[in-house]
């Protein structure tokens, strides 16, 4: 037989059976439709991550109190509290060639109230350079003032959210609140809003870094984000910080000293991972596609049986028949999974139509996995039904015994 | 030519062996016309079954122009099926979603003819059972009649040598019968071997040739 034949003998056997071989490829086409979807949304989270740490800088270090333990070295004695990171400590990586900017923080919650209203909030403190180091900017007014940061001056900086809570849609700029038991006058409002790396950046205050710590009576930091000079100096950075706290510390391995490039690592991998997870479980509904397209061969060989008798009086081979059934599953799976993997491209196009921030992304090899999986599972069970035909007995076939 | 020696055929059903052919001898030279009559379950179709290599006798010997078939494989013999055999069935046999062109049309399509080539194949096939009209029609929006003729059409359209027919007209009203057997003899005329499977006396009259079977073997000749 020529393919061509092949080809248009199966689809004719096909749309004969309309909806039968309408529902089965339905589920072909769900179960592809699944895999490249589901791979789109890990996908998609995990650009979300990488563009989240991408705003913040590319040459961003983290230096956190406390040992991380499973960078090795000897586990801490019992009994041993880590050592405060305190403001010299942040001021003293300034020391470093290869640090251009250090902005510790302190933080805490604290009510803020003026004007008779009041608000639960979280409090920042930090120095002047925390507006370059996380690129944000201020709407209004300016951002806090770079002097000695360890003076504690009464100036704050608040976000939009709090801004309306407290002031409703007058400039609070100029005007006076208390945070907790102090009193501060406001000198800005940031820009920036919505959430970045976990911060609610519109519903906080932000004032320098000791008073604080005065307001909080707590002169540990709870971290300090640091600017390199350049990519390449990161790794010379990171030794840098870590000998000079060591130093202060006499001889006192104990801060944790993270780039960025290691959290993008680890993002990066574990939502790769993620995703393939989610993307396997989802072409198991492939595999229960391929069976349903066995079951449907089954009953076409059953229900033709006086077809194929025929088929093998009129002079055809083994082959020829097992082709014919074959061609049939893979055309069902075949169809099924284009119909699916095009219904997904449009169902991800709708959907990033709606959404901002978030977008649904499709890596390159999900519609390949999924088809080549699809017609797989085609191909594997039209197997057994497409073999059964082509063994049927032409006489007992024929007759219908 | 045909020559069949010896030929035994059982079934087994349960403990019971049934014997659908015992010794059956038989020859048939090129452009024979033969009837092979005889009572129900005398093994009528077994035999014609077994000239179909459809069925493998299980003792003799069967040559076909001068080829012994019991020992081919598989593949070859449905090499000579394809080639130097035609079937037309009681119940016709054919496929329901295809029209009567492409009915007549498949035996081509199966021995890998081009498309071009068989398209003038079948318009001639189908023209001598005067059926040219009814080509692009489906079995279900034909007679009985017409069914028929379209099956001795995809017969013919390979032009073998032997034309095997199990009781073509038991399905068929007399006049509709009528027409189906002269497509067939005309066929005959040709030169090609008919071998026709029949009840009807009077159909059997008409043969040259009339083997008479009973439980299994043949009678009279
Ligand atoms: N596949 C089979 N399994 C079991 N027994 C069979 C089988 N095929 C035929 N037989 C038996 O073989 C015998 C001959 O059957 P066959 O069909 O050749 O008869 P027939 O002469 O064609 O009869 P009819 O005129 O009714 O068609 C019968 O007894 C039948 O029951
Ligand atoms: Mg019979």
């Amino acid at each position: 037989m020529r393919s061509g034949d092949v080809i248009g003998g199966a689809l004719r056997a096909l749309t004969a059976h309309g909806a039968r071989s309408w529902l089965t490829l339905l589920a072909v086409a769900f179960g592809s439709a699944a895999v490249v979807l589901l791979s789109s949304l890990g996908e998609g989270a995990r650009r979300y991550v990488l563009e989240e740490f991408t705003q913040l800088g590319t040459h961003l270090l983290i230096v956190l109190p406390g040992r991380n333990e499973t960078a090795g070295g000897a586990p801490p004695l019992l009994g041993e509290t880590p050592r405060d990171l305190t403001l010299q400590d942040a001021l003293a990586m300034l020391r470093s060639v290869h640090v251009q900017q250090v902005a510790p923080i302190a933080v805490g919650q604290a009510p803020v109230s003026a004007e008779g209203r009041e608000r639960e909030v979280t409090i920042l403190g930090t120095t002047a350079d925390f507006l370059d180091v996380r690129h944000l900017s201020v709407a209004s007014g300016r951002f806090l003032p770079s002097g000695d940061p360890e003076r504690a001056m009464p100036y704050a900086v608040v976000g939009q959210t709090l801004a309306e809570a407290l002031f409703g849609n007058a400039s609070p700029v100029g005007r006076r609140v208390r945070i907790g038991d102090r009193r501060f006058r406001i000198i800005g409002v940031l820009s920036s809003s919505g959430v970045s790396m976990g911060d609610n950046l519109a519903d906080l205050a932000i004032v320098p870094v000791a008073s604080a710590q005065a307001l909080f009576d707590n002169p540990g930091l709870f971290r300090v984000l640091v600017q390199a000079r350049g990519r390449q100096g990161l790794d010379r950075a990171a030794e840098d910080l870590r000998r000079i706290v060591r130093e202060r510390h006499e001889g006192e391995d104990d801060v944790t000293v993270i780039t960025q490039d290691a959290i993008l690592g680890t993002f990066d991998r574990i939502l790769g991972a993620l995703t393939l997870a989610v993307a396997g479980i989802a072409a198991i509904s492939l595999v229960v596609a391929g069976i349903l397209i066995m079951n449907v061969m089954l009953v076409s060989v059953s229900q033709r049986t006086a077809e194929v008798g025929l088929l093998k009086a009129l002079g055809a081979r083994q082959r020829d028949v097992m082709a014919l059934f074959l061609t049939e599953a893979f055309l069902l799976a075949g169809a099924g999974t284009v119909a699916g993997v095009v219904l997904a491209y449009l169902g991800v196009w709708l959907v990033n139509m709606h959404l901002q921030a978030f977008h649904l992304s499709i890596p390159l090899w999900a519609p390949l996995a999924a088809t080549l999986v699809a017609l797989a599972a085609g191909l594997v069970f039209g197997l057994l039904p497409a073999r059964r035909a082509s063994r049927l007995d032409p006489v007992t076939a024929l007759t219908g015994r | 030519m045909i020559e069949l020696a010896g030929i035994e055929r059982t079934f087994r059903v349960g403990d019971e062996v049934v014997h659908a052919l015992r010794a059956v001898d038989l020859s048939l030279a090129d452009g024979e016309y033969a009837a092979v009559m005889g009572p129900s379950g005398s093994g009528k179709s077994t035999l014609l079954n077994i000239l179909g290599l459809l069925d493998r006798p299980d003792a003799g010997s069967y040559r076909l122009d001068g080829i012994e078939t019991t020992t081919l494989p598989e593949e070859r013999r449905a090499r000579l099926r394809r080639e130097r055999i035609g079937f037309v069935f009681q119940a016709f046999h054919l496929i329901p979603r295809l029209s009567a062109f492409e009915n007549v049309e498949l035996p081509l399509v199966l021995a890998g003819v081009a498309p071009r080539v068989r398209r003038e194949r079948v318009r001639q096939s189908l023209a001598s059972v005067g059926l040219t009209p009814r080509a692009a029609h489906r079995p279900d929006q034909l007679s009985g009649g017409q069914r028929q003729r379209v099956a001795i059409a995809r017969a013919t359209v390979m032009a073998p040598g032997l034309i095997l027919a199990d009781e073509p007209t038991g399905n068929l009203d007399r006049a509709s019968g009528e027409e189906v057997v002269e497509a067939l003899e005309a066929l005959n005329r040709q030169g090609m071997t008919l071998v026709v499977v029949t009840h009807d006396p009077a159909l059997g009259d008409r043969a040259r040739r009339r083997v008479q079977m009973d439980d299994g073997a043949v009678l009279a000749d």
